[in-house]
């Protein structure tokens, strides 16, 4: 591999972008801000492309800190991501050109756009830990600058802010991997960690423990069961970054970071199942609040939160490749979903509730294509992209334990249930929307709407990332298919080789035709149950599901509150301790009196012979 | 060149003092040249031991000398000195006198951190009091006196047994002179070690500060000139830390042997729970007050654990806090010029007519609270993963401030900031604020890029520390 300067590049790119727009973004205007900006990305992304083809890269500044070096490492996973974060990336920098059009902070969205992903860059390619952290909580940050992109509205500042704190419980995990992973090997380079891990010679109580700490973290970034809460909420911020950041890149990269650090979760049981565990009650929980949502984006958000659930059950058995292949599919159909309802949503001047909307179809015949395809692809349909990577965790879940096959399949029907309801409320029926809903989005043209099609500044990323949704599930076919799996030998050439039992030919196939009858009988089934008047028993699911079933309410009575309330109290004592001095002072009865002397006047002549004893002293020293 | 960069601001000082028609420009000019100094001194250093070393008997029969010299982390603390009381005086809107005393007190501080001798580290520790107070006096709030009352009583009465065990560790020790080289090699040892250690505990307690000792802070910055002048002053004051790891442990390192465990306590305890009082703090300075008590705790963890990780952590949080702490307070001082008020309950929205002054506080906010790649994090980062080493679940403890601090900073930076539908028109930054926006923002990004350029010479120091104190790590 070799060692160049090209690498660092990579990131510098976006990050000049982030720093011109920054300072004079005002001047340089729309649109060629937001053309600088993806023109950057688009940078980043070719000269990532031409580094892989040649094999990979490394790039370290021998060191940064005391004992940790500064390193970077593009290797065919953190490539994989590369691709997916400045590909994607950059047709939703595109789609944004058409989408922020005439909104005051125009460039300064694409400079917050460019940090994100010069941050997300660095997290991908660092290879030593703290490098990997300081992109972490860069994407934090601009996850939190974005979210609360409109921060006038106090709605979106809360909504950021909280997230950001969220985040950072899962940071702490992240430091305490960092502290404990020194204290056993001595180093934070990931590449000598693996060295150090496969060598022996430590305790796997305490490597089980560097793995759960670092689960912390990824549960913190990708927004799993029990930190789910930030997601929906980061909805506020507009809806390019609901689209880059909470669906194709950010929150996926949790289980990077988890696939990363492989060599210390495999073959752990307890860790297994407490992943597998995290991502099923996630997977059904994002599912089943989705059902439930009538805000268009917070029920892509939630559908979000359902599929990487999806990705950390894979990560929990052992499919790691499976988990990266998932987050490539995914990025394509999910960026696409999350574009067309920003489509829909410019298309009706603002308007976010799908009760609004409907029959979208006639008005937008090509979004309505783009809907199409992301439904199917997120709902599994046979063959688009979001079928073979969910059957290759099905096929992976299955040799864990039919019991999670079974579970997994439960909440495959869920996502093609939750895909198709999107699809029916939006574009189905008949239009039954109103005069926009005059929300701070610089397309309400004010009176009457007039579905609209999107430019085609919006519709080309759209295209290119239906291309994708349909076809990049071909890269990853199961092994009964006569037909190269190119993306499991590339993976698992960076990722380590763990050996697994594969399922018989004929289990497979079994496997493989059940979960493609079943995705397309409950897409069909939703087809037709969304578009009746909803039964009572529904409405009943829903008014909890709308609340996402009262998580931020059991949140704020069990934390946050009493979190507050205890900061109250704190407060108060801590005034009480100079009392409780005070009170010391007096009990040593003499001192106490001869202090109290000192108030007022008295200090004076203490400081004045203060002053007086070091000026003598300083004469006698001289003069001597 | 030593001598000069420590004598020339008091000397400015007492001129600025008698002849009050210089005005700032004077002060500027003063404050310019310090940092050129230590800039200089800094360039020249070899990156080993103390350099600039000098010594001249000053009562040579008590064995004091007037003895000199830096070493890594004297040299960072200069430079973070200096460069403070430039942008204070730069930006900071007061008296003239105000001015002269902040001078003055500078040559106290860089006293603090250049004294190679025991008897003349007291001395400047005790006398950067009085410009302290001075400052307190003359220019603070409705409610100084029990500020004042309060902060003297604890620095001085905790002062006291220090003098005491200063006495201890030369006599019982055995050295010849008060000479910082004479005390290292003749270090207490056993009981004599943990009493005389325990007096040094106490005034340097009360100056990190390190929870409880701490109490006097947040009367101190509530009542002290809105400008936050008098604050960055005191923030750079808090040379607990310094002392720690400069006469403390290498002069009774059995005494931090003995008391290892409380300090990592009081250190970790003290930094949650500062940071979650910090949350209900009910105007800036008392928010910053506590932040930065959270902060010291963070660097005493790393500090107190006694391996190199942990003392570079230490000293490196403590030069960046007293850079991003000290600003913090002038920034503040920026806002009250513009709203009249420090409160952090109403909601303001400066963003919409100030966006400038919004970006330099959120840079700021996010050094403060230690985001990656700027100022804070590369010393919390050490402090943790030497603290880890030692005692995983007080790191857990103390970390669990990276939450809190979340909460407190973001909080009320968005009442400040956002929520625009109430927005105060106020100015943006004039020339005179975009200088120091501008110097401020360049040492937030290097000090956080490119921590090396100090790691460098203080990792030979947290070595030998952790030599000295041996076993633990």
């Amino acid at each position: 591999m070799q060692e160049t300067l090209f690498l660092p590049l990579i990131i510098a790119l976006p990050l000049l972008g982030f720093v011109i727009l920054g300072l004079s973004g005002k001047r340089i205007g729309e649109p060629a801000a937001g053309w600088l900006a993806s023109l950057l990305v688009l940078g980043s992304f070719l000269l990532g492309l031409v580094l892989l083809l040649q094999g990979g890269a490394r790039w370290t500044l021998a060191e940064w800190l005391p004992g940790i070096p500064f390193s970077l490492n593009l290797d065919n996973l953190s490539g994989v991501m590369l691709m997916v974060v400045a590909g994607v990336g950059f047709l939703i920098h595109v789609w944004a050109i058409g989408y922020m059009h005439g909104d005051p902070g125009y460039s300064r969205f694409f400079s917050y756009f460019n940090l994100f992903i010069a941050a997300m860059l660095v997290l991908i390619l660092g290879d030593s830990l703290p490098v990997v952290f300081i992109g972490w909580e860069g994407v934090g940050l601009a996850s939190y600058l974005l979210i609360g992109f409109w921060y006038q509205e106090r709605v979106n500042a809360d909504s950021a802010r909280k997230a950001f704190i969220v985040n950072r419980i899962g940071d702490l995990g992240f430091l305490l991997a960092m502290g404990l992973l020194w204290s056993m090997f001595g180093t934070l380079s990931i590449s000598e960690l693996v060295e150090k891990v496969e060598a022996g010679g430590y305790s796997f109580t305490t490597l089980t423990l560097a793995g759960f700490f670092l689960l912390i973290g990824a549960i913190g970034k990708s927004a799993q069961v029990p930190l789910t809460v930030w997601l929906p909420d980061a909805m506020a911020g507009p809806t390019p970054v609901s689209a880059l950041i909470h669906a194709a890149t950010m929150v996926t990269a949790g289980v990077y970071l988890l696939v990363r650090h492989a060599f210390i979760l495999h073959g752990d049981g307890f860790l297994a199942g407490l992943i597998v565990t995290v991502g099923l009650l996630t997977a059904f929980y994002g599912a089943l609040c989705s059902l439930g949502q009538w805000d268009i984006k917070r029920i892509v958000a939630y559908t979000t939160l359902s599929q990487l659930g999806f990705m950390f059950v894979a990560v929990g058995v052992g499919a790691y490749w499976v988990a990266i292949f998932h987050i490539v599919t995914h990025a394509f159909f999910k960026a696409l979903m999350f574009m067309t309802s920003g489509s829909v949503i410019h298309a009706l001047g603002g308007e976010q509730d799908v009760r609004q909307m409907g029959g979208m179809r006639k008005y937008l015949p090509a979004t309505h294509l783009h809907g199409l395809v992301a439904t199917f692809a997120s709902g599994g349909l046979v063959p688009l992209a979001g079928f073979w990577s969910k059957d290759a965790i099905l096929a992976y879940s299955f040799e864990f334990g039919p019991w999670l096959w079974v579970l997994m399949l439960g909440a495959s029907v869920l996502a093609a249930l939750y895909s198709i309801r999107w699809y029916v409320l939006v574009f189905w029926g008949e239009y039954r929307g109103r005069s926009p809903s005059g929300r701070t989005n610089a397309h309400a043209p004010g009176g009457k709407a007039h579905p609209h099609e999107s430019p085609a500044v919006m519709l080309w990323p759209n295209h290119i990332l239906m291309g994708g949704a349909l076809g990049v599930g071909f890269m990853g076919l199961p092994y009964v298919i006569d037909y190269k799996n190119f993306i499991e030998p590339y993976l698992t050439k960076a990722i380590g080789d763990f050996p697994h039992e594969k399922l018989p030919v004929v289990t497979e196939w079994v496997l493989i035709i059940i979960s493609a009858v079943v995705a397309i009988a409950a897409l069909w089934w939703g087809f037709r149950f969304f578009q009746q008047q909803m039964p009572a028993w529904y409405e009943r699911f829903q008014t909890a599901a709308l609340q996402g079933f009262y998580a931020d309410a059991v949140y704020n009575a069990l934390l946050v509150n009493p979190a507050k309330g205890l900061a109250e109290l704190l407060f108060v004592g801590d005034k009480g301790l100079l009392t409780g001095f005070a009170g010391l002072g007096s009990l040593m009865g003499g001192l106490g009196g001869l202090l109290a002397k000192l108030e007022t006047g008295a200090l004076r002549f203490y400081l004045a012979g203060l002053l007086l004893a070091l000026v003598l002293l300083l004469g006698w020293g001289v003069l001597r | 060149m030593i001598h000069v960069g420590l004598w020339l601001p008091l000397l400015a000082g007492l001129v600025l003092l008698i002849m009050p028609g210089l005005g700032r420009g004077f002060a500027i000019a003063s404050a310019a040249i310090s940092l050129g100094i230590s800039l200089v001194l800094f360039a020249g250093y070899g990156g080993q031991g103390v350099a600039y070393a000098s010594q001249t008997p000053f009562l040579p029969e008590a064995g004091v000398y007037y003895a000199l010299g830096l070493d890594g982390a004297g040299l960072l603390l200069w430079i973070a000195v200096s460069l403070v009381v430039l942008l204070g005086v730069w930006i900071a809107d007061v008296p003239v006198r105000f001015l002269a005393y902040t001078l003055m007190m500078q040559t106290g501080l860089l006293g603090i951190f250049a004294a190679q001798d025991l008897i003349f580290f007291y001395f400047f520790f005790e006398a950067t009091l009085i410009p302290s107070l001075l400052m307190l006096w003359f220019y603070g709030g409705a409610d100084r006196l029990r500020a004042i009352y309060t902060f003297a009583l604890f620095t001085l009465v905790g002062s006291l047994p220090m003098l005491a065990a200063i006495f201890a560790v030369r006599f019982l020790g055995g050295a010849d002179s008060f000479l910082y080289t004479d005390l290292a090699a003749n270090p207490l040892t056993g009981q004599t070690a943990s009493l005389a250690f325990l007096g040094f505990m106490v005034a340097l307690a009360v100056k990190t500060p390190l929870f409880p000792l701490h109490a006097w802070l947040p009367s101190f910055h509530q009542q002290n000139h809105p400008s936050g002048l008098a604050d960055a002053m005191g923030t750079l004051y808090k040379v607990g830390i310094f002392a720690f790891f400069k006469w403390a442990i290498p002069l009774m390192p059995d005494g931090l042997r003995e008391w290892q465990g409380l300090l990592l306590f009081l250190a970790a305890f003290g930094a949650i729970y500062a940071a979650w009082v910090a949350f209900s703090a009910p105007d800036w300075k008392t928010l910053l007050a506590y932040a930065g008590v959270s902060h010291m705790g963070v660097a005493a963890l790393g500090l107190f654990s006694g391996n190199g990780e942990g003392t570079v952590g230490a000293l490196y949080l403590l030069g960046a806090s007293m850079v991003y702490g000290s600003a913090m307070f002038l920034f503040i001082g920026l806002v009250y010029k513009r709203t009249g008020s420090l409160e952090t309950s109403p909601v303001r929205g400066l963003a919409k007519h100030a966006p400038a002054l919004y970006v330099l506080g959120m840079f700021l906010l996010m050094a403060m609270i230690g985001l990656p790649g700027l100022s804070g994090f590369p010393g919390e980062l050490m402090a943790l993963l030497g603290a880890y080493k030692v005692s995983p679940w007080l790191t857990f403890v103390a970390f669990l401030a990276v939450i809190a601090a979340a909460a407190y900073a973001l909080t009320a930076f968005q009442k400040l900031f956002q929520e625009n539908t109430q927005a105060q028109a106020v100015p943006d930054l004039d020339t005179r604020e975009w200088g120091f926006a501008a110097v401020t923002v360049a040492v937030l990004l290097l000090m956080g890029l490119y921590p090396k350029l100090f790691t460098l010479y203080l990792e030979p120091l947290g070595k030998a520390l952790a030599a000295l104190f041996g076993g633990a790590s």
